[in-house]
């Protein structure tokens, strides 16, 4: 029933020898000895400073939602510096490989990368970059965020939750693995059909990609799951649908469109699987195969993905103007219809990425006309960020520097989007560095929003602001590093340069080129100041300490409990008055009223089986990956009788006294949050005003 | 967390479900083996044998519906009712969508005799015979 594939395969060891371990590639030994100098000192340090317990009890067996949106957003910052390193070695190659008398250097035709090397670079960027990094990243987010913002104690599911972290980290860890043990997939970060099939194909790469996509593909469903029960069914008291924080909306219609879309991933992912593994037939040029179905099926999941990536992005924007513009949200609810309205189209436009696929002309115009329809929803948000700032009292602090800036990607992402999404347009620059630099406005919008975040709900998660000389320093870099690196990309795309080139054949666009690598060195220099502005803020985090309120204007519930937030979150479930519940009460000057009595807390608690699950299921998508049968079957068994074992799990959950709770609290000494008065109105805005 | 129980036989889909499960499993199991069977010895011509699994496909989701997800309009499962209804725009969208466009393609981009749309070339005819 098996494929028989040529070369070497033993019980034990599968297709993996020692010759797949590539030990006389000088770039990937240079990198195993950063990563393995790098997870000494970790391990060192960890030991000499005695934290193995507190690692493995607070963070590892944890499924506190607040610490799973940690580990995510370390993974996402992880695989962030390794998706850059990527696209540093692919600049660097471009630059240097240009025009037929360009050197070649360790065994290179031209520049120092072979193309079959240059390809799986590109591969992995991409993979990475969407899957790993923004995807983490966003995810860490609301489930940070959404609970807080709704007032409730945990998600949903918290074990669920646990286990969609550690299925993400089992296929990040996969990605990691493929760089020393065999190597990646070189057709793409979508999967150039048919050259992923195993005729074309037949090392491991497009295993390993295709494994790691699956895994972090059902983490994600699962998250989606989960988010989605916890917003519609854990809102605290009072909290209607018209009251919910619009952060908490974004993330409700992100979500929606994870839960529907990443299934359809997991199948066409799973139909390649069978073409790969049992000789099935599904996307292979003959035999009845059929490669668009691919291609359809992908995208069908791809377009909604970028949504699912932008929309959490462009709520954490919505949530900072308000905060620095000292004014609510300008029209909420078209802010609301149109996050949904996104959602909705993202569901009819995914034919957009394949126009040049021979579709009839009337299916090519149907889909051009949906793909600019997504502007006008997109559009209504652009205007509503910008009537919230109208006349506000606006502050470019951190948070706000990150958000407003995101808002010109939004502007050119979206008129280049839009240039695509003519048909005839798209027959020119379709598979140019055109469309490259369009995507990476859009999701250099989403890194922007990110930083931003970060910046903004930082205090709140860790009690303590991030420090902003050396934050605006890196900012300024950042965004300069941008403009240098993609305007001469745009322009490029204008000449015809095709996307993907291990070799370029024209010496005319080197001074472009090498422009594009002075962007680079900028980002790399940009960095540097990021570590600066870390370090000191961890430094000097006594003087940083943040009250309930860091920004001492902001509006929404999850600013009404303590910095840093107790596991517990709320040590009452606070009833909910208004859409902007942290303004309407201090306008009403009950933003410091403790509670007189307090209640049991029931809580989830810790298990380590989520942890045991994401590494068996890193071994069995191993085991897939190089055959070793018995890898695979131990690990899927275990992964079997492990689900099992735990359902039959009664000690899952535990109480509080309402006692410790009150001694907890009393415990707690809060910065008071700064609340100047002007015109007679406590919050020096006017605080509580709903959106107009 | 608001409502939580250990107990499986308190969860309205536990007690809901009887033998329902059961005979969802075997009902799903006969209809899948009679749709292979009818793939493999070709018992129809093509296209009524899609007309025919096309069928069988139907009385499997509605089964499954019925006896694995209860999906009535009580107030406990109403809410599973709504989620597929929810889904039915999405899948005439995808579905529709899809068949659409691969009309339209095959006319374009698969200019072959029809023989070898049909079944796979046999390699030994020699080309153009
Ligand atoms: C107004 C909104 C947008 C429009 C009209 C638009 C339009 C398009 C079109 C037509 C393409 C296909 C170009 C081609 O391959 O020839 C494309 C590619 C792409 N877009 Fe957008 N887009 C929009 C927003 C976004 C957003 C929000 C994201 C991500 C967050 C995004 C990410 C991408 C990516 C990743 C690709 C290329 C994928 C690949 O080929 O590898 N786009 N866009
Ligand atoms: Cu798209």
């Amino acid at each position: 029933m098996l494929v028989h594939i040529d070369g070497p395969w033993s019980p034990l060891l599968g297709r993996l020898a020692l010759s797949e371990i590539p030990y006389n590639n000088p770039i990937l030994v240079g990198t195993f000895v950063f990563a393995a100098l790098l997870a000494v000192i970790l391990v060192g340090l960890v030991t000499y400073l005695g934290l193995w317990r507190t690692i493995w009890r607070d963070w590892l067996t944890s499924v506190d939602h607040k610490k799973i949106g940690i580990m995510y957003i370390l993974i996402g910052l992880v695989m962030l510096f390794r998706g850059f390193m990527d696209a540093v070695m692919m600049r660097a190659q471009q630059a240097m490989a240009d025009g037929p008398h360009s050197a070649g250097y360790m065994d290179s035709p031209h520049g120092y990368l072979t193309p079959y090397h240059f390809d799986q670079i590109y591969t992995a960027h991409g993979t990475i970059m969407i899957l790993f990094a923004a995807t983490p990243l966003l995810v860490g987010i609301m489930n940070i965020l959404v609970p807080l913002q709704i007032g409730a104690r945990d998600m949903a599911y918290p074990y669920l939750n646990a286990v969609s972290l550690w299925l993400t980290a089992a296929g990040a860890a996969l990605v990691m693995a493929s760089l020393f043990i065999g190597d990646f997939a070189h057709a793409g970060w979508f999967g150039i059909v048919p050259v992923m099939e195993l005729p074309y194909s037949p090392g491991v790469g497009v295993d390993y990609w295709m494994w790691a996509f699956q895994l972090s593909s059902i983490g994600t469903t699962l998250g989606g799951i989960n988010l989605l029960a916890t917003i519609v069914k854990m809102r605290a008291p009072g909290m209607t649908w018209g009251r919910l924080p619009i952060f908490t909306w974004a993330s409700l219609s992100a979500n929606l469109i994870s839960l529907s879309t990443f299934p359809v991933l997991s199948v066409a992912l799973a139909l390649l699987a069978l073409d790969r593994y049992l000789g099935t037939h599904f996307y292979t040029a003959g035999l009845g195969g059929n490669l668009m179905l691919y291609n359809d099926l992908f995208w069908i999941w791809g377009h909604p993905e970028v949504y699912f990536v932008i929309l959490p992005a462009f709520g954490m924007i919505s949530e900072i103007i308000p905060t620095f513009s000292e004014k609510p949200l300008f029209g909420y609810l078209g802010m609301v219809l149109a996050s949904l309205g996104i959602a909705g189209v993202s569901w009819g436009v995914w034919l957009h990425h394949f126009f040049t696929m021979a579709a009839s002309p009337a299916v090519n115009a149907f889909f051009s006309i949906t793909t600019m329809a997504v502007g006008i929803p997109t559009g209504v948000k652009v205007f509503n960020w910008a009537f919230t700032m109208f006349r506000g009292r606006l502050r470019f602090e951190l948070p706000m520097m990150w958000a407003s800036a995101a808002l010109f990607y939004l502007l050119v992402g979206g008129l280049t989007g839009m240039m695509n999404a003519f048909t005839t347009n798209d027959y020119m620059v379709h598979n140019s560095v055109f469309v490259v630099a369009h995507f990476h406005m859009m999701l250099l919008l989403i890194v922007y929003a990110i930083f931003g975040g970060v910046n903004y709900w930082f205090p709140k998660v860790f009690g303590f602001r991030l420090e902003q000389r050396f934050g605006k320093i890196f900012f300024w870099l950042f965004t300069a590093g941008t403009a240098v690196v993609f305007i001469p990309m745009f322009t490029l795309g204008f000449m015809g340069m095709t996307r993907r080139l291990a070799y370029v054949a024209f010496p005319q666009w080197r001074p472009l080129l090498d422009i594009e690598v002075v962007g680079i060195v900028i980002y790399l220099l940009s960095a540097v100041f990021l570590v600066a502005q870390l370090y000191v803020s961890f430094r000097d985090r006594a003087q940083n300490r943040a009250g309930l309120d860091a920004w001492e204007t902001s509006r929404s519930l999850e600013w009404m409990t303590h910095s840093p937030v107790p596991f517990y979150n709320f040590a009452v479930t606070p009833e909910v008055h208004a859409r902007d519940e942290r303004a309407w009460r201090v306008e009403h000057g009950v933003d410091t009223v403790r509670p007189e009595r307090y209640e049991d807390i029931h809580m989830p608690r810790n298990t380590a089986i989520p942890l045991w699950l994401g590494a068996l299921s890193f071994g069995l998508a191993f085991g897939l990956v190089w055959r070793m049968w018995w890898l695979t079957e131990v690990c899927g068994l275990a992964i079997f009788a492990l689900i099992v074992i735990r359902s039959f799990d009664r000690d899952t959950d535990y109480t509080i006294p309402a006692a410790d709770i009150e001694r907890m609290e009393r415990a707690i000494r809060d910065v008071p949050s700064g609340r100047p008065v002007v015109a007679g109105v406590r919050g020096a805005v006017p605080a509580f005003r709903q959106g107009v | 967390m608001t409502h939580t129980t250990d107990n499986a036989w308190e969860h309205p889909e536990v007690q809901l479900a009887g033998g329902g499960y059961i005979v969802a499993f075997v009902v799903g199991l006969a209809l899948m083996g009679l749709s292979l069977w009818m793939v493999r010895g070709h018992v129809f011509a093509p296209t009524g044998l899609a007309v025919a699994i096309s069928a069988l496909a139907a009385v499997a989701a509605f089964v499954q519906c019925v006896l694995l997800l209860h999906m009535t309009v009580s107030r406990t499962q109403v809410w599973q009712t709504v989620a597929l209804v929810l889904f039915i725009p999405l899948f005439v969208i995808t579905i529709g969508l899809t068949s659409w466009m691969f009309h339209g393609l095959y006319r374009r981009t698969m200019m072959m005799p029809a023989t070898h749309v049909a079944r796979p070339a046999t390699p030994t005819r020699p080309r153009g015979a």
